[in-house]
This record gives structure tokens, sequence and C-alpha cells, in this order.
């Protein structure tokens, strides 16, 4: 596993010169929507790996134990495994990426994952997510008693208030604090694109969570108007790219909310591999959020297996 | 392929390539090649017809299988298909304009319809163009056929045109001429390359299905470019319009020479083109917008990287992991894959080094992208690029420079500028010498933008409504086309050196008249060689004594010239109109002078020759008023952002006056110039110099800046191969003889500039009509050519 994001001192220069012509990118992201997306075997492979880049996610006010221990055993099972044989992939470990859940759930998908003796990662969102608006004193809390509860990934979010009024120092002490409270747990910022104006902003404040030491950006919480994008996505993996290149360290990158259908996951994957290369399509570095994603997915791949569409009851439930 | 394990989901699993591209579907195309037997015939009068025992060349795909036979036309179809145009242009242009718009809709119908077709058979015979595009453009000259006579009252078609395409023309570059030509009402014959002669052949067929009348679109392939050069000698075809690559643009001009028939050339193929990043620029996307238009399949311009020295690691360690991972890219043969690596070693051996997404195969017509970094513009790589994927990176300093190293370049097709200030964007774009430039994007082009290539890349100016004029001559009949000839056998190195003895004047006597100075970057003096030539009235009398200039006197002319102009170009419209009014009141002040000096020079009544001066004063107010009416716009696109179309000088401008109305022409021919910014280097009548030289007083009283008018007396066709030879100088208006024309338009193709050519009528035969005012919004146009700035915005 490569080294994490040790962070680095705020460097507001950098941060100022960020340039981001918004129809350029717009272009782009067309661009890559239009490309043509793997065929066949190629489909199947990629199609897991979109699997195991998956964080699959339940962020309900109902959520229950019942629900999560259903999850936790989906995602160490997600593809049927007659399936996955007929590939060869019985035996290669195909699991979701992680489950994620709320702070509140965490224990629930600890114990169920630890019974089945899995070793899969619970990660959980907190910092008063989705929104941020409550004091930093228990948003800290709230990271702190998720990890006790054996949470190995948090989805922190970001203060929106600082970001947009370009608060940039006082957004990084906050992450910086956030982090210290992660502790050996990875971090990803979830920076709520839909709501930092423009993609300018998305850029600096991407720079800006990195510096303060996010392993992981992530683009939304899947509460806001706007989602997961691909232009906004391109000007994230942009910024991971710049932040590599002078740093020589390498942020994973979370699209979150909204991506639903295989399809999509391939656009992602192939958005991935242009603009960062085939280093940043593995599980340690990208991540999709996603709940019904799985579903679809589990889908083509009996499609590409058997050469038939399934019907949603043939395939395991979540 | 080793084994199956390579490729097993396990395995790219891990490697996570993308396999395979899936080769597209070319079975339409294929099955529409089977239907024609794999052997084209020619499109002549409605029909495809296939002549026996003709030659043919054969086309291949891009994997060197054999795709079908080409066929090579002989001279009876070129005169069958030459007669069928002239009655196609008879039932063409008598249709109403709204029946011929109706016929250019049920174009775009059938189109629809056999889009898959017409995509594929681009695609297999690399002629790319994509039937949106096709669309676009039917769509947009379907409305200016519409509106010709409500639009362009005073225009009448020229009858048969050639569009001439050299054999790597995309089908694309000859619709971009063939439509307009037909929306205007000409009858048009297509000359396509090897090529783009399949996709031209479906589309007659399609077009004449929608009802295009017989004859109005034929198709004639052949051997090479000189075969439309073949064409074009047949006495039925009134203009010849090319689209290219350069060398065979040259050839096609040197061998139409003398047909009395106007040649336009966009070389547009090969043309180096100046991709400008600044420090401002989203980097990010600037390296996007390289990988994609840079290195892509089919490559149509050379492009030259030219990026801030600030930003250079930037954006080189973006580009160095942008291309990580590309595929070595298809060339088009063995033979050029040799010549790019021999480029690529010379500039190493240069202590150039490379970015190259994957190592070089050593067999096969192929070659990775390739940036070549420390290049310089001296380097063979960016002087003469090679064919294939590579990337020649210069730095620069400071804009300022950013703008000569992009303008240091024989071509002026096009330029893509990058940075997020708009000032800067807009000062850029302005300043360089090009038709098109775009803004954070590459390659933009619509049909309702005109543009004209400046410089070797073309001379003539192509959409819009500018571009429609190509096609057009004025109804009235104030300005006869050339007349057809065949061309004369002369010595091109040999015309006008010999120059007849010159007369030294007579030192002493006093009853020697007067010997009047020419006038040369604002100052009269005597030609640089000292020597006098005779001014002679009708009756041969001596009137005086004019300097017997030459090449030394244009080149300091051109100098003085070029000084001035551009500062003469940026003066608001209305300062320019000033200076010209106030030279139409400096002619009313020496209304006398001239007057007198076009009665002793020609003879004319004084009656008649105060009319010319009276008409010649009201041509320059004519000209002041003109100056701020001739303006570009913001077009409406289909895209989202703007676009400005700007009207542009020429630069130097050379002028060959005639001998009718030598005030009033001078006069006419100058204020067209200058009024739009250009600066001008007129060469009087030989025969009737003397009202010209008298007007350098009024020029001297004027305040038009020192050298914006030159005016070099001498024998005519010295001073005409004088201005031929001088690079600088950007068109030339020439009146004079058959074979004086023949020799402009054989030695103004490399480099090249653009023409406007009469043949002086010998004897009484009226000429152009100088008095008509038509003539201004015809010259006007031939003064300016058409930039566009491309500014796409979210």
């Amino acid at each position: 596993m490569s080294a994490r994001n040790p962070g680095m001192n705020l460097d507001l220069e950098w941060v100022s010169k960020v340039r981001v012509n918004t129809q350029a990118v717009l272009k782009r992201a067309q661009q890559i929507q239009g490309q043509k997306l793997p065929k066949k075997q190629w489909q199947a492979a990629w199609l897991l790996k979109a699997v195991t880049c998956i964080d699959l996610t339940t962020l309900a006010g109902d959520d229950t134990p019942s629900n999560v221990h259903r999850l936790c055993l989906k995602a160490i099972q997600p593809v049927r495994h007659d399936l996955l044989k007929e590939m060869d992939m019985h035996d290669k470990g195909v699991t979701t990426g992680a489950v994620c859940v709320y702070p509140s759930r965490v224990a629930d998908a600890v114990k169920t994952l630890k019974a089945a003796n899995s070793s899969l990662p619970v990660a959980s969102v907190a910092t008063g997510f989705p929104a941020g608006q409550t004091p930093l004193e228990t948003r800290l809390q709230e990271v702190r008693l998720a990890v006790a509860d054996g949470a190995t990934e948090i989805d922190i979010v970001i203060n929106r208030t600082l970001a947009i009024t370009g608060q940039w120092e006082a957004m990084y002490d906050e992450i910086r604090q956030f982090r210290e409270a992660c502790g050996d747990a990875h971090m990803k910022t979830i920076l709520a694109i839909g709501e930092l104006g423009t993609f300018t902003n998305v850029y600096k404040a991407s720079l800006v969570s990195m510096m303060a030491g996010s392993d992981f950006i992530k683009t939304s919480t899947g509460k806001e108007s706007v989602n997961a994008t691909y232009p906004v996505a391109i000007v994230m993996v942009r910024a991971i790219r710049d932040y590599f290149l002078c740093t020589g360290h390498k942020v994973g990158f979370k699209p979150a909310g909204g991506i639903r259908t295989a399809q999509e996951s391939l656009v992602w994957l192939t958005l991935i591999k242009e603009e960062l290369g085939n280093d940043w399509l593995s599980p340690l570095l990208f991540r999709l959020g996603a709940s019904s994603l799985l579903a679809d997915i589990e889908r083509q791949i009996y499609h590409h297996v058997t050469g038939r569409y399934a019907a949603y009851h043939e395939l395991p439930m979540a | 392929m080793a084994g199956s394990t390579k490729n097993s989901v396990h395995e790219i699993f891990h490697s996570m390539e993308s396999g395979p591209e899936g080769a597209s579907s070319t079975n339409t195309a294929q099955a529409w090649l089977d239907h024609r037997s794999r052997s084209l015939g020619l499109f002549i009068d409605g029909k495809l017809v296939v002549p026996a025992d003709r030659p043919s060349r054969s086309l291949t795909d891009c994997e060197g299988a054999q795709l079908c036979s080409v066929m090579v036309a002989g001279d009876e179809d070129v005169s069958v298909c030459s007669s069928s145009s002239v009655i196609g242009f008879k039932s063409w242009s008598e249709l109403s304009c709204s029946q011929r718009a109706k016929v250019m809709l049920r174009m775009v119908g059938v189109l629809g319809q056999h889009a898959v077709c017409v995509s594929e058979v681009c695609d297999v015979c690399e002629a790319a163009c994509p039937p949106a595009s096709l669309i676009r453009l039917l769509q947009f000259y379907s409305s200016w056929a519409q509106l010709r006579d409500a639009l362009m009252p005073s225009w009448t078609p020229r009858g048969v045109v050639l569009v001439v395409g050299s054999d790597d023309c995309s089908l694309q570059q000859l619709m971009i001429k063939v439509l307009p030509a037909l929306a205007m009402g000409n009858s048009v014959i297509v000359v396509p390359g090897l090529s783009s002669a399949p996709p031209a052949l479906l589309l007659a067929e399609l077009f004449s299905a929608a009802g295009l009348p017989a004859g109005a679109l034929n198709v004639l392939t052949g051997s090479d470019t000189l075969f439309g050069a073949k064409v074009a000698a047949n006495q039925n075809i009134s203009y010849v319009t090319f689209s290219g690559n350069k060398q065979e643009g040259v050839l096609l001009c040197e061998a139409t020479a003398g047909l009395g028939v106007s040649v336009s050339v966009s070389s547009i193929l090969g043309a180096r083109c100046p991709f400008i990043v600044f420090e401002s620029a989203d980097i990010d996307s600037a390296v996007d917008a390289i990988v994609q238009n840079v290195f892509t399949k089919r490559r149509e311009v050379h492009w030259v990287l030219c990026v801030q020295e600030s930003v250079q690691e930037r954006l080189v360690s973006r580009l160095r992991l942008r291309m990580s991972g590309m595929k070595s890219l298809s060339l088009r043969s063995e033979e050029e894959r040799r010549l790019v690596e021999a480029a690529v070693q010379e500039a190493e051996q240069q202590g150039a080094t490379l970015v190259q997404s994957c190592s070089p195969p050593s067999s096969g017509a192929q070659y990775p992208p390739t940036v070549i970094l420390g290049s310089a513009p001296s380097s063979p790589c960016v002087v003469a690029p090679p064919p294939g994927p590579l990337l020649p990176l210069l730095t620069f300093r400071s804009n300022s420079e950013a703008v000569a190293l992009a303008n240091h370049s024989p071509h002026g097709l096009a330029a893509s500028i990058w940075t997020e200030e708009l000032t800067l964007a807009l000062e850029t774009a302005k300043s360089v010498c090009v038709g098109s430039v775009c803004v954070n994007s590459v390659s933009l082009s619509d049909p309702s933008l005109p543009v004209s290539p400046h410089k070797e890349s073309g001379s003539c100016t192509d959409g819009g409504q500018e571009g429609l004029y190509q096609f057009l001559r004025p109804s009235s009949s104030s300005s006869p086309p050339l007349p057809r000839s065949s061309p004369l056998s002369m010595d091109y190195s040999q015309f006008g050196s010999a120059a007849p003895p010159t007369t030294i004047i007579p030192a002493d006597s006093a009853s020697t008249p007067k010997s009047l100075p020419q006038f040369v970057g604002g100052k009269s003096c005597k030609s640089v060689s000292g020597c006098s030539l005779k001014v002679q009235a009708a009756d041969g009398a001596v009137l005086a004594f004019c300097p017997d200039g030459g090449r030394k006197d244009v080149r300091n002319a051109v100098e003085a010239a070029v000084k001035v102009q551009p500062g003469w170009m940026k003066k608001s419209a209305s300062a320019r109109a000033q200076s010209l009014f106030s030279l139409a009141k400096g002619l009313e002040a020496k209304r006398r002078d001239l007057s007198a000096s076009i009665n002793t020079q020609t003879g004319l009544s004084l009656d008649k020759a105060d009319e010319e001066v009276e008409l010649s004063i009201a041509r320059l107010n004519d000209w002041a008023a003109y100056c701020d009416k001739l303006q570009g716009g913001t077009p409406s696109l289909p895209l989202s952002g703007s676009a400005l179309s700007l009207p542009e000088a020429l630069g130097v401008v050379g002028v060959v006056l005639p001998d009718e109305n030598p005030l009033l022409s001078m006069v006419t021919l100058l204020g067209a110039a200058i009024s739009f910014g250009n600066a001008v280097i007129l060469i009087p009548s030989e025969k009737n110099p003397l009202p010209a030289l008298t007007f350098i007083q009024v020029l001297q009283a004027s305040d038009l800046p020192a050298g914006l008018v030159n005016i070099i007396t001498g024998y005519k066709d010295q001073l005409t191969v004088s201005l031929a030879n001088h690079s600088v100088i950007k068109a030339i208006w020439y009146w004079g003889s058959a074979e004086g024309c023949q020799f402009v338009q054989h030695s103004c193709s490399a480099p090249l500039k653009t023409l406007l050519l009469s043949i002086q009528q010998k004897g009484g035969e009226r000429g152009r009509d100088w008095t008509h005012p038509s003539i201004l919004e015809e010259m006007g146009r031939n003064a300016v050519q058409w930039k566009s700035i491309w500014i796409p915005t979210a």
C-alpha cells in the first residue's frame, strides 16, 4: 500500500494561481462521455473493477442493524458466486471497496463483518453530515467516536461557509484537526461541489483539502441538488494530478451521488484512466459512492456470462 | 495475442486495458462500392457514366487493401462535361432563388436518409466529413440561395465554377466551395482528389436525386492536379478555385496562368499553425486540447506549441502524464515513418528531448505521439515539418514575443490561444496574422463566419456572406470579366527585363521640359537609377520627364509602406475618414493643375478633364465615407459563446494602373486600398503618367502618414516584375497586357499574392467604366481580408 498523503503547509500562492476554463472542461466531459466503452470480456473486467471500487452505502434515517447487516453481506459477495466462477474470478477476492454508513451504525457493520471473517473496511460519514453546520467541537467528537467504534475510513464534509467565502486558512485548519482526529483511519474529504459555485472554487477547495492531508477527495454527500457530475470530476482529478506532480503524493478520488448504471461506472473508469492513469484504477485511490449501482452492474455481468438479461429478482438483493 | 490467458477477465482486471477498438462498420460503404463494381466512373449530366477504355487509379484503404479504382477522364470526357455544365448552368440559374433554396433543402433530407453511407464512404476513403457538418453547410447556404436576390441584388452568378481538390483534400473542404457556388446559381464541375473522389461521386448522385438539374453538378476525376488545369483550359469555365496542399496549389496556379480565368487557392493542408499557451491559461484544458486535436488519426495541419517559459514545466509534466499509454498513430506509408524518424533523429542531434507515449515501432506505418522539447523556430521539424504526430515545443518570454513567434511563419491559416485573460486573448487574437483564431479551443469552424487564410495559406475568403462574392460578378456591365485566352508561350524570366534604352535628360537646353519627381516614402525624389523617361502627349510631343523607377525604388517604397501600414490600420476608421476627406479637399484645391495635366496628357477637352477631376474628388469623399461602413460583426453560432468577424487590411498593395481615366482610376484604387487600412504602391500608366505625377503635390500637402501612398513611374513591365518579386506585397491589382496578366498569375503563386487582374483593352474598346458607382463595393471587397475569432463560453 502506498504511503498516505501527509499533507503540507497551506500554500495560498498556489491556490491563488488556479485557472479553470469552464467551457473547455464541459467540452472535455462531453468528449469523455462520447468515447467508445470497452466491450465483451474487457467490459466484464472493467465492471468487476468498478465493483471493487464501490463504497456500498446506506445513509438513511431508517437504517437499522438488519439492513446494515444485509448490506455488509452483499458487500462481501457483491456478485453471484456462479457468475464469478464462469469468469474464473470467484477466488480473486472480489468484494466492494467498503461499506459506508452513519456513525451510529458503524458498530453494527463492524460486528457483522467480524462475524463473517471479513476485513472489509467500514467507512463512516461524520462531521455533521451532510450539512456540516454543527460546532467544530461536536464534529471532531463525531470523528473520534466513529473511529473508536471501528470505522477505518471517515468521510468528512468541509465547512462550505469557509470555502464559499474564501477563508482557506480556516478551512485548512479544520481539516487538519479532522485528520488528527482520524488517526490511522483514512480520511475522505467531501467538497459538496454542488454548493461551491464555480469550478475554480472546486479546484481550490480540492487543493486545500489535499494540503491538509486528505487521503481522498469526494465530490458530494449525495444530499445536495448537484452531485457527481463529469465536469466537476475532471476539475477535481486535475487538482489531484497537480498535487501529485508537485508533491509526489497520490490522493484518491471518490465521486458519489447519482451514479446508478453500469454504463456510468465505465465512463467513470475511463475518465480516471485518461486523466490520472492506470495507477488510480484501484480501490486504494478510487471509490464510487453508490447504493443502487451494484445491482445494475451485477445484471450486466449476468448478461455477459449468460447472454440473457436478468430480472432483478434473479440476483440477490442488498 | 499470446493464448487465451492474455485476454482473460482476470488479466484485464489487472491491466485495465481498454481492449481492441471496435472497428466501425463499413458495410454500407462496401455495399455501395460493390454496387459500382468497385470501379467508379464520372458523374456527368445527372448520371454516373463509365466510358470504356479509360485508364484508372487505384484507391487503397488505410491498411493498404484495394478499395476501388477511380477513372482518369480523357479529353472528350472533359468537353462533354463542360457542355453539360453550360446547359446545367442555364437550367439551374433560370430557377428562382426560392426554387434553388428548395432543392438545397431537399438535399438535406436526402443526405439525412443516406447519412450512414456518406459517413462510411468518407471514412473508408479517409476523406473525413461528418454528415452533420455537411448538413450545416447545406442549411446555411440554402438560406443564402433563398435570399441572394434580396440581399445581393446587383450581383449575378459567374457561370461554370471549377472546384479542384488535391489528392489529400477532404470532402468537407470541397463542399465548403461547391455548396456556396451552387447556392449562388452557378453550375459546378468538381475535380476531387483521389481520396475524396468516391464520396464526391456519391454526393453528386444524392444531390441529383434531390432534384438538382442535370449538369448543375458534374464530377470529373483525373490523374492529378494538373488534370484540374486541363479542365480549367476549357473556355466554358469562368472561375477556378482550389483546395488542398500548397505544392499542388502552386502547380495549378502556374498551369492556369494566362488562361484568362481567375484562380483562387486555399492551401489548408499542411499549414503550420501556432498553439499558444500563456501562463494565465487553464493548463490542464490546454494539454487536453493538444492531446485530442494534435494527436489525431487525421492531421490536416502542423501545430507548433508555443508555451510561456514560466509554465513550460507545468505543461510538459502534465503532457507526459496525459500522453502515457497513448498508442501509435497510423501514417500513410512506411516511407512516411522513415521521414518522421529522420526528423526526430535530427532534432535529437540538435539537443532536443522527446516526450513520447511509447517507443516507436521499428517497422510498419505507425508512429507514437511525440512532443519535441527544445525546438527553436530554426529547427528543421518546425521549418519543414514531416508528416506524423510530431509536436515541436517552443518557449516565449512575453506576450509580444508570443505574437512574434506565431507570425514568423509563411502560413496564416489558424491559431489557438489559451489564456483566461480576456484582454490578452483579444489583443493576441487581433495581432496574429491568421484567418481563424480560437480562444481556449481548437479548430472550430462554421460557414457563417468568413475566413481568409493569410499569407501562403490562401487567397480567397470562404464562409459568410463575404465568401459568396467569389462566386458572383457585378451584374452591371461596368466590369467585364477577363477575356478567355490561351496561354502565350513566354519566358517568365525574361519578362520585363528587355527595357528599351533609357533616355538621359539633355543637360542644359532651356527649352527642355521640366523633370518631375516620383513619390517614395513621403518624399518626392528621383529614381535610384537616376535615369528618366519621356512623358509624351497623345501626339508624341514631350511634355516632361519622369523618373525611370525600378527594383530598388519598389524596395524603398515597400520598406516605407510596411513601417506605417500597421499604425494606419490601427487608427480608428473615423480618423482614416478624416484623412481621406482632407485629401479630397487637397485635390479640390489643386483642381486646375490636375485638369490641366489630364488635358495635356490625354488631349481630352478641358471641360471633360474638369469633369474627371470632379468625379475624382467625389470618389475620394465616397471612400472617406466608406471607411467605417465595412464592419465585422458577431454572427450567431450553433454553439454557446461568441465569435467575432473582423475585416482586416491586406498590408501593402501594389497597383499597376490602367491607361484610361488616369486620375479617376488612380484615386479609386488608392482610396479602396487606404480607406480599409492598406498601404499602397502605385505604378501610374506608362502612357499617361502626368496626372499621377501632378497628384503627388496633393499627397505632399495631405496628412497621410509618409510612406502610406507611393507613386513610382517607369516601364510598366519592369515595375510589375519588381512588385511580383517582392514578398512583402500581399496583393497586386493589375491593369495591362495579356502577357503581363499571365506573368503575374504565374509568378504570384509562391509566395501567394491576392490578384485582381484586368486586361487593358486595346484600341477603342470600352474597358471598365470607372464612373460607375458599383466599383466602390467591388473594389472595397478586394481590399480586406476576414478574420474570425472564436470565444466559446459555457
